[in-house]
C-alpha cells in the first residue's frame, strides 16, 4: 500500500507504548505545542541583547507576514503526513499558482473574482492527480508528488519559455501589502487562517478521519470513514494551499519566478516535524506545525539581523534545527506529559 | 541469526521467505528488479543509437558515463539508506561540499588525487557518522536529522566558497573524465567498482541484516541483529558514496559551486524508485539504482537528440518515473499471486 501506513516500526511503537489513552498523547502533544511557543516568545525577546532594533513589535509583525507564507504551506504538507504520507510538490505547485496568476490575471484585470478562483482550481487538479496515483496505480505518495513535482516544474518552464512575465494581481498586493484597522492584512489573514485550519483538523469530522486513516487505514475502513476520499481529500487541500501560497508570494514580491517556491520545501516539512507530528501519520497537531512554522521564520528573521554572511547563518539554521530536534524528542515530553498526570 | 542467515542466503528480499520456493523466485526478482530497468535502458539505448549512430563509439559512451557516473553514485549510496527504512537528504549537502572543497584546495597530480579520493570519502564518512549517530543511536526520524545535516553541510560549502568558482585540479578533471587504453571510460570503472563491492558486502553478515532490518526491524532485532550499528554503518556507507560522488561531478565540472549537490537530491530518489528499490525498505539493490540514474540520463540525451525543447525534459522523467514504478509494482503483484 502506501509507503508508511502499514509500517512495523510505527505499530511497533504502539505496542511498546501499551498506553495509547487519548489522555496520554493529547497531553504530550500539547507540552510540545507549548514548548515550541514559549520558544518563539523567548527567542524574540531574547534578540533584544542581540540588537535594540529586534524584539519590537514590528519585528513580531515582520516575522508574523514571512511566515504567513509557510504557514499556509505546511497546513497542507501537515494533512498529507498526518495521512502517513508527503507531499514534494508543494514548491511546484506553490510556483504553478504564482505563475498562473501573473500570466492569466495580471495586474488589474477585472475578470480576476472568477480567474483567481480558476487559478486556484488548476493547483487542486495538479494535487488530485497526485492522489489518483497514490490511490489507484498505489503509487508510493513520496514518488508520486516528486514525478508531479519535476511534470510541473518542466511544464512551467515551457510554458513561460524560461521567463515569467505579469504583474500580480491588485487582490493579492491587498492582502499582503494592506492594512486593515491600523494592523497588517496579512496577519489578519493568518490569524483566520490558523483558526480555520485548527476547526478543520481538530475539530471536524474530516479531520477526525485524517487522524483514523494515519493511524490505521484497515481500522478506519472498518470503522466506517470513507476512505478513498480521505486519502485523495488531503492532497487537493494540499494543492489548493500552496497555489494560495503562490498567490501570496507574488502579491508580497509583486512577481513570479520560476524558482519561488523551492525554498520552501524543506522548511514545510521541518514546521511540521518539529510542531510535534509524526513523520509516520497519526499524530501532531496544526497548532504544533502553526508554531513550528513562526519558530522557523522567527529564527530565520533574527540569524539575518545578526549580519552574518550567509553561510555562516546557513550553518547555524542548520544546527538549531537540529537542537530543536534533539530538544523536541518524543520521550522527553511524554516525560514531561507524564509529570502532568 | 541462523535463520536470517539462510533466509539470506536464498534472496535477501522479505517476501522470499514467504514465497518459499527460492530458485524460482531469484529467476523472478532478478526479471523484476535490475531486469526491467535493464531491459528499459537497452530501448532507450537503441533508439538513441538510432538517433545518432555516433552513440555507439568509445568517445560517445564516455562522454555519457561521465554524465552517468555522479548521479548512479549518489543513487547508490541512497539505496543503502533506502534499503535500511530510511531516507537521506544530507546527499545534496554531502555533494556540494566536496565539491567546493576540491575547487577550493586543489591538489595537482596523481598523488594529489588520491588524497582528494581520500578527503572526499571522509568528509563523506564524517557527515554519514553524524546522521547514523542521530537517527541509530538518538532515534530522530531519518527525513528530519538529515534534513539538518544537510542544511549545515550547504552552510559550511558556502562558507568555503560563496559563488561559483574556484578550479578542480587538471589530473582530476582530465583522468576521471577519460578512457583507460583509449577504450575504457575510468567514471563506468569507478561505478563498476562500487557495484563489485556491493555485491560482495550483499553476501556478508551486514548486507543480510540491512535488508531484515529493512524489512521488519522488531523481528531483525529478536534475531540478534545489531540494529543501531547496522543503521550507523548504512549512513556512514551511504555518505562515503556521495562524497565519492562529489569527485565524480568535481572532476566533470572541473569547477566549483557550493549548490552542485541540489539537483541531485530529487534525483536520486527518482532513480531509485526507478530502480524497483521499495521506499518501505527491505527490497531491491544498488545495481538496479545505479541502472536508474544510468536512463534518467539517458533520457535527458535522448530527449535532446529527438529535438524536444530542454524545458520539457522533467515532465518526460516524470511521467517515466510514474509509469515505471506502476509497471514494476504490477509485476510484483502478479508474482506474489502466483
Amino acid at each position: 500500500m502506501t509507503v508508511m501506513n502499514d509500517n512495523p516500526i510505527s505499530q511497533a511503537r504502539f505496542q511498546q507504548k501499551g498506553d495509547t489513552r487519548r489522555s496520554a498523547r493529547v497531553s504530550a502533544e500539547t507540552v510540545s505545542t507549548f514548548a515550541v511557543a514559549i520558544l518563539c516568545v523567548v527567542l524574540l525577546l531574547g534578540a533584544r541583547f542581540i540588537s535594540p532594533s529586534l524584539g519590537s513589535w514590528s519585528q513580531v509583525e515582520t516575522v508574523l507576514v514571512l511566515g504567513s507564507f509557510l504557514v499556509v504551506l505546511s497546513f497542507g504538507q501537515g494533512l498529507v503526513i498526518l495521512t502517513g504520507g508527503l507531499d514534494l510538490s508543494l514548491p511546484a505547485v506553490a510556483t504553478l499558482g504564482g505563475i498562473l496568476a501573473t500570466n492569466w490575471v495580471g495586474a488589474s484585470d477585472p475578470a480576476a473574482w472568477y480567474l483567481l478562483p480558476l487559478v486556484l482550481l488548476a493547483c487542486g487538479c495538479v494535487g488530485f492527480l497526485s492522489a489518483a496515483g497514490i490511490v489507484w496505480l498505489k503509487v508510493p505518495p513520496f514518488i508520486m508528488t516528486l514525478a508531479m513535482s519535476i511534470i510541473v516544474s518542466s511544464l512551467l518552464l515551457g510554458y513561460t519559455k524560461g521567463t515569467p512575465r505579469g504583474a500580480a494581481p491588485d487582490i493579492a498586493v491587498a492582502l499582503m501589502k494592506g492594512q486593515v484597522l491600523g494592523l497588517p492584512a496579512p496577519v489578519l489573514f493568518l490569524v483566520a487562517f490558523v483558526l480555520l485550519g485548527w476547526l478543520f483538523q481538530s475539530r471536524s469530522i474530516y479531520g477526525r478521519y485524517l487522524y483514523a486513516i494515519g493511524t490505521n487505514v484497515e481500522a478506519a475502513r472498518i470503522a466506517g470513514a470513507p476512505v478513498t476520499a480521505m486519502r485523495i481529500l488531503p492532497y487537493v487541500v494540499s494543492a489548493v494551499s500552496a497555489g494560495f501560497a503562490g498567490l501570496m508570494l507574488v502579491g508580497y514580491s509583486s512577481g513570479a519566478t520560476l524558482r519561488m517556491g523551492d525554498s520552501y520545501l524543506l522548511p514545510s516539512i521541518a514546521a511540521v516535524v518539529i510542531g510535534g507530528s509524526s513523520i509516520l501519520g497519526g499524530r501532531g497537531t496544526f497548532l504544533g506545525t502553526v508554531g513550528g512554522a513562526i519558530l522557523l521564520t522567527t529564527l530565520g528573521t533574527i540569524i539575518s539581523a545578526i549580519g552574518l554572511e550567509f553561510g555562516l547563518r546557513t550553518i547555524i539554521e542548520g544546527a538549531i534545527v537540529l537542537v530543536a530536534l534533539l530538544l523536541l524528542r518524543e520521550e522527553l515530553f511524554q516525560k514531561l506529559g507524564s509529570l502532568w498526570r | 541469526m541462523s535463520d536470517i542467515a539462510t533466509a539470506g542466503a536464498s534472496g535477501s528480499a522479505p517476501s522470499a521467505v514467504r514465497s518459499g520456493s527460492a530458485p524460482r523466485h531469484r529467476l523472478w526478482r532478478l526479471t523484476q528488479g535490475a531486469g526491467l530497468i535493464l531491459g528499459l535502458y537497452v530501448l532507450l539505448y537503441a533508439l538513441y543509437a538510432y538517433q545518432q549512430p555516433r552513440a555507439l563509439d568509445s568517445y560517445a559512451i564516455a562522454a555519457l558515463m561521465n554524465n552517468t557516473a555522479p548521479l548512479a553514485l549518489a543513487a547508490a549510496g541512497q539505496t543503502l539508506v533506502v534499503l535500511s527504512r530510511g531516507f537521506d537528504l544530507s546527499i545534496a549537502g554531502v555533494i556540494s561540499l566536496t565539491n567546493v572543497v576540491l575547487a577550493v584546495y586543489p591538489l595537482e597530480g596523481p598523488g594529489g588525487a588520491l588524497l582528494s579520493l581520500l578527503v572526499c570519502l571522509a568528509i563523506g564518512g564524517a557527515v554519514g557518522a553524524v546522521n547514523g549517530w542521530l537517527v541509530a543511536y538518538l532515534r530522530l526520524q531519518s527525513i528530519a536529522a538529515t534534513l539538518a545535516t544537510m542544511i549545515i553541510c550547504q552552510g559550511i560549502a558556502l562558507v568555503i566558497l560563496n559563488a561559483p568558482g574556484g578550479a578542480v585540479s587538471d589530473w582530476i578533471a582530465d583522468e576521471l573524465t577519460g578512457r583507460l587504453w583509449g577504450v575504457v571510460p575510468v567514471s563506468g570503472l569507478v561505478v563498476a567498482v562500487v557495484i563489485g563491492l556491493w555485491l560482495l558486502v550483499r553476501r556478508t553478515d551486514y548486507g543480510i541484516a540491512l535488508y531484515a532490518i529493512g524489512a521488519d526491524e522488531p523481528a531483525a532485532a529478536l534475531s540478534g541483529v545489531n540494529v543501531r550499528r547496522t543503521r550507523f554503518l548504512t549512513f556512514v556507507a551511504a555518505g562515503m558514496l556521495y562524497g565519492l560522488a562529489g569527485l565524480m561531478l568535481s572532476a566533470q565540472t572541473a569547477t566549483g559551486n557550493p549548490n552542485s549537490g541540489t539537483p541531485l537530491l530529487l534525483l536520486s530518489f527518482a532513480a531509485v524508485a526507478l530502480g524497483g528499490t521499495s521506499l518501505s525498505g527491505g527490497r531491491g539493490g544498488l545495481f538496479a539504482s545505479v541502472m536508474g540514474a544510468a536512463t534518467l540520463t539517458l533520457l535527458q540525451k535522448v530527449l535532446f537528440s529527438s529535438g524536444v525543447s530542454s524545458f520539457y525534459t522533467g515532465l518526460f522523467q516524470g511521467v517515466v518515473l510514474i509509469v515505471a514504478v506502476v509497471f514494476s509494482g504490477l509485476l510484483t503483484r502478479i508474482g506474489e499471486r502466483k
